[in-house]
């Protein structure tokens, strides 16, 4: 490649030099007010994980499959997918082969950062390109995967549904600043690059252009001012991205080795979630996955517009916000990026001032440890020892409401032999879990403590738990070393397995509800659905899995009244009733009595069902 | 030409409306889903605050209302709007065409099973209102017979006034209900103690308030204020009560032999199918929606389609027997009116 002009440089450069450079400061010093933000353990923690070969590689992999491939719209829906990778990859691609070009033809230039941008206005032709037909082809071809993004991207606006979207997000006035610039790069570029293919050389997409329009494009005068548009959209965008959902793009690069690095939301609007907050994308997915998006004045509460209103620093609106959410988890399980929507929530109730404390220091545990001692007494004569196993059974207050499955679940123990402890049975202390959603952690942990104190000296091997609440705060938050924690459903599975239940199958068709602390929150999906498979046939539901949707009776939501769960209730059933099961298994007690307020057909808990589908074992 | 009146349940407000439409002349038609007359009321043993049998009352309703036409287990199929008058067909295939239609479908009694933190259907010794009443009329109730019973408690408002029940409405007659229930049990069990959980009492009626400070006066009942948060049995089979004196500001737990549901009164859904049929509006809590709550109360939107009783909302006995009466004056007047 030949130069043309001497300076290798045009005034039309200014706006993108100067887009470029305001962009890459606000990154850069975004970036170390974030790392200079993180807890000091984090921080150690994160730059201990970018010298580790093993975390590395699986940051290299993250960034392509998740910023440059994304990976996860494509799971969701191809067109999706395609749309937004096409984007992504297309313009990674042509910037990189930008770059191979300026450092094979003019190495002299590569201290010049526009050359790249503009390389064909700046250069003629010569035969070492072979006739364009690698690199100019290469550059072509991507340019035209763009731009196939962008028509896409123009007809999503319009019909979200071919995209497998029901709603989307609407957009402010940075974001439609920064898509109309957007949009309008690749076409300009296309364009500018258009009037040089006679000279600098150009591909299929390029050269048919300049023959085309041969009139328009031939005209010298027309020449400079496309260029200057080009240049000007990219500063535009550069400029704009800070301030619109586009700042996804670099912070999404951070956040990913934070990600792996193991970095958990403890403050909620600095370190990790602030960098949360800048790497969402704004993309809506959250929005219909949302259970509160079946009432349609609740779409401006999900989580897509919370980070949007953390930006914008509308204190009151992000409280609001985050005390209506259910904390199901669900917009966390189905986010392309990984933005915690729940634990953010969680972390902004945790910063709010009470004037009032409870306190459970007034609590005797010891007179607990008495009741539920039976298997640390050696002398005790009616444990049976040998391998079988010592379970200490703790029912929640859920399930103090629901006693139906407290029975149902003794019940089956005995049937399996299971030698047991109730340690609740006559009132016991909350797991804590409640507070924790209500980002109260102090009243939380005291409750943790006393609790096990009780589970501990309690001498069994076997922590069961038949509320999925309880279930995930003891599996997460309480150290009970040498003590299984396991919910009743896995214990089931257990027991079935092992041979200790016999099951008399049935011909009646099940739905399994996955109750969101049980299934997201902890990841048991297939357990429960064994047993209901050991005791009849089992129907799935419209979604169902990680994209469970929530029964509305959570007690995440702080606000959320009665009445206006009552939609969110009914939706879920309408999800949960669509192969026209006979009955609605859940394994949570909470689940079970909203469902039941509202269903058309039983909701019982996996413990009822089983107990009445088990005999006694024979011996 | 005598009258065809239409009266849809024959409960003790249809049976009243039967007896005064013959009064005046016109041929009451009652179409009467279950086998027998008298609806709810049948069941019971004593009414407040008099304790005065139910029996006596249902069978005199019954007597007076003898030459009315009575289909018993039957239902409505279908009613057609024609012109100026209504054909309705009956389950039996007897159509009637009428121009007047009574709904006296009355309500349901809140299934206490949904109240499952109160454990009825799972432990033996929870029982409902309905179920005493039956126990005080039949004597057999393998709960409350033979057994060694030393403490009763009775909770009010189950399903009542409980958005999480679905029902918000306050039932009116639970409140007499468990005090009088309470003295008839104090009676049979002199030296047992007895407890009333309340959220909070409304005695509006007449003579209601006498009879309460004489439940406490002479029987010793027990008021406590404070919601039943949850029941649970022990090892002998008994239950044990866990609630809030919000009086005292404290906690409480009992541990009793007998504890009794009051079940609240709560819409009928064969009187929201029956009402579907004419599309007549159903209020937010679930009963019939009257033209006003004040003064037209038995009157529905759709002209000569008339309400009575607790299709539109929990009533007394005596509320019920009057709007019956009510009711039937309003369609006299209206044929009146009609032959000028």
């Amino acid at each position: 490649m030949r130069e043309i002009y001497l300076s290798g440089y045009n005034n039309f450069v200014l706006p993108f030099m100067f887009g470029m450079i305001f962009v890459l400061s606000w990154c850069v010093i975004g970036a170390l007010r974030i790392i200079i933000q993180l807890p000091g353990e984090d921080r150690k923690k994160f730059f201990l994980s970018l010298i580790n070969p093993k975390i590395m590689a699986r940051n290299v992999r993250d960034w392509f499959c998740d910023c440059l491939f994304h990976v996860k719209l494509w799971k969701r829906n191809k067109l999706l997918g395609y749309m937004h990778s096409s984007i992504a990859f297309g313009w990674f691609m042509i910037i990189v082969i930008g770059h191979i070009e300026v450092f094979l033809y003019t190495p002299q230039r590569v201290h010049q950062i526009w050359y790249p941008i503009f390389f064909r206005y700046f250069v003629a032709v010569t035969e070492s390109t072979m006739k364009g037909s690698f690199f100019f082809f290469l550059m072509d071809f991507f340019l035209l995967v763009v731009l196939s993004g962008i028509i896409l991207a123009i007809i999503k606006r319009v019909r979200s549904r071919l995209f497998g979207m029901r709603r989307t997000t609407r957009a402010s006035i940075t974001d439609l600043i920064g898509l109309y610039s957007l949009w309008s790069i690749f076409p300009l570029r296309l364009l500018a690059e258009g009037f040089t293919a006679d000279i600098s050389g150009g591909s299929f997409l390029t050269i048919s252009l300049n023959n085309v329009l041969h009139s328009f494009l031939s005209d010298q005068m027309n020449m400079l001012p496309t260029w200057w548009a080009y240049s000007i959209a990219l500063g535009i965008f550069m400029c704009i991205l800070p301030f619109s959902r586009y700042m996804h793009i670099p912070a999404e690069i951070l956040l990913i080795p934070m990600r792996n690095a193991g970095i958990k939301v403890t403050h909620a609007r600095k370190g990790i979630a602030k960098l949360q907050v800048h790497s969402c994308p704004g993309c809506g997915v959250c929005i219909d996955a949302c259970p509160m998006s079946a009432v349609k004045a609740n779409i401006k509460d999900t989580t897509v517009y919370l980070n949007r209103q953390i930006k914008r620093y509308n204190e009151s609106r992000i409280e609001e916000i985050s005390d209506k959410c259910l904390l199901c988890g669900k917009c966390t399980a189905v986010c392309p990026v990984g933005v915690e929507g729940d634990k953010m929530r969680i972390a902004q109730r945790s910063i709010r001032k009470y004037n009032l404390a409870p306190s459970y220091a007034n609590i005797d545990e010891n007179l607990l440890i008495e009741r539920c001692n039976k298997f640390a007494s050696a002398s005790n004569k009616n444990v049976s020892s040998g391998n079988n196993q010592k379970v200490i059974y703790f029912a929640g207050c859920m399930t103090a409401l629901t006693p139906a499955i407290s029975r149902s679940t003794t019940s089956i123990l005995r049937k399996a032999g299971i030698s047991y402890e109730i340690m609740d049975k006559d009132g016991g202390i909350c797991c804590g879990r409640p507070m924790m959603m209500a980002g109260r952690l102090a009243q939380a942990e005291e409750m943790i403590a006393k609790n096990t104190a009780i589970i501990k000296a309690s001498g069994a091997d076997i922590l069961l738990l038949s509320c999925p609440i309880c279930y995930k705060i003891f599996k997460e938050k309480y150290d009970l070393e040498g003590i299984e924690i396991v919910h009743h459903t896995e214990y089931f599975d257990r027991l079935i397995n092992e041979g200790r239940l016999s099951v008399n199958e049935g011909s009646q068709r099940y739905v399994y509800h996955d109750p969101c602390e049980l299934g997201r929150g902890c990841g048991i999906y297939d357990q429960p659905r064994n047993v209901v498979k050991a005791m009849g046939e089992l129907v799935e539901a419209g979604k169902s899995g990680k994209e469970s949707i929530c029964c509305g009776g959570s007690l995440g939501s702080l606000t959320l009244s009665f009445d206006r769960r009552k939609a969110l209730t009914e939706n879920a059933l309408n999800n949960l009733t669509i192969a026209s099961p006979d009955t609605i298994i859940t394994a949570c007690p909470l689940c079970r009595s909203t469902f039941n307020r509202y269903a058309d057909r039983p909701v019982r808990d996996i413990a009822e069902m089983l107990d009445e589908a088990t005999m006694k074992r024979k011996r | 030409m005598k009258e065809i009146v239409v009266i849809i349940g024959g409960g003790i407000a249809g049976l009243e409306a039967a007896t005064q439409l013959l009064k005046l002349g016109h041929s009451p038609i009652i179409v009467e889903k279950s086998e027998r007359l008298g609806g709810h009321v049948a069941d019971w043993n004593r009414l407040f605050p008099d304790l005065t049998p139910a029996k006596d009352i249902v069978e005199e309703l019954i007597a007076s209302s003898k030459d009315a036409n009575i289909f018993l287990k039957t239902e409505i199929s279908f009613i057609n709007r024609l012109k100026d008058s209504y054909n309705v067909m009956l389950s039996n295939g007897i159509s009637i065409s009428t121009r007047y239609i009574l709904y006296t479908t009355g309500f349901k009694l809140f299934d206490a099973q949904k109240k499952e933190e109160y454990g009825y259907g799972i432990y033996n010794q929870v029982i409902t209102n309905a179920d005493l009443e039956q126990w005080f009329n039949t004597g057999k109730d393998k709960r409350i017979s033979g057994k060694e019973i030393s403490k009763i408690g009775f909770v009010h408002c189950v399903g009542s006034r409980d958005e999480k029940a679905r029902n918000s409405q306050c039932s009116k007659v639970c409140c007499i209900t468990a005090i009088k229930q309470a003295i008839e049990m104090k009676e049979k069990f002199p030296d047992a103690e007895i407890y009333c959980f309340y959220m909070d009492l409304r005695l509006f009626g007449k003579k209601f308030e006498d009879f309460y400070i004489k439940a406490q006066r002479d029987y010793g009942i027990h008021f406590i204020r404070g919601r039943v948060s949850e029941v649970s049995e022990n090892i002998d089979g008994r239950v044990i009560v866990k609630a809030e004196d919000t009086l005292a500001g404290k906690p409480l737990k009992v541990t009793l032999d007998l504890l009794v549901l009051m079940s609240g009164m709560v819409c009928n859904p064969e009187s929201t199918k029956a009402a579907s049929m004419l599309s007549l509006p159903i209020d937010s809590d679930g009963f019939l929606q009257s033209c006003d709550n004040v003064f037209h109360i038995t009157s529905s939107p759709r002209k000569g389609v008339y309400y009575a009783g607790a299709c539109t909302g929990p009533k007394t006995v005596p509320e019920t027997l009057a709007e019956a009466r009510s009711a039937v004056l309003e369609i006299h007047s209206d044929i009146t009116n009609q032959k000028k």
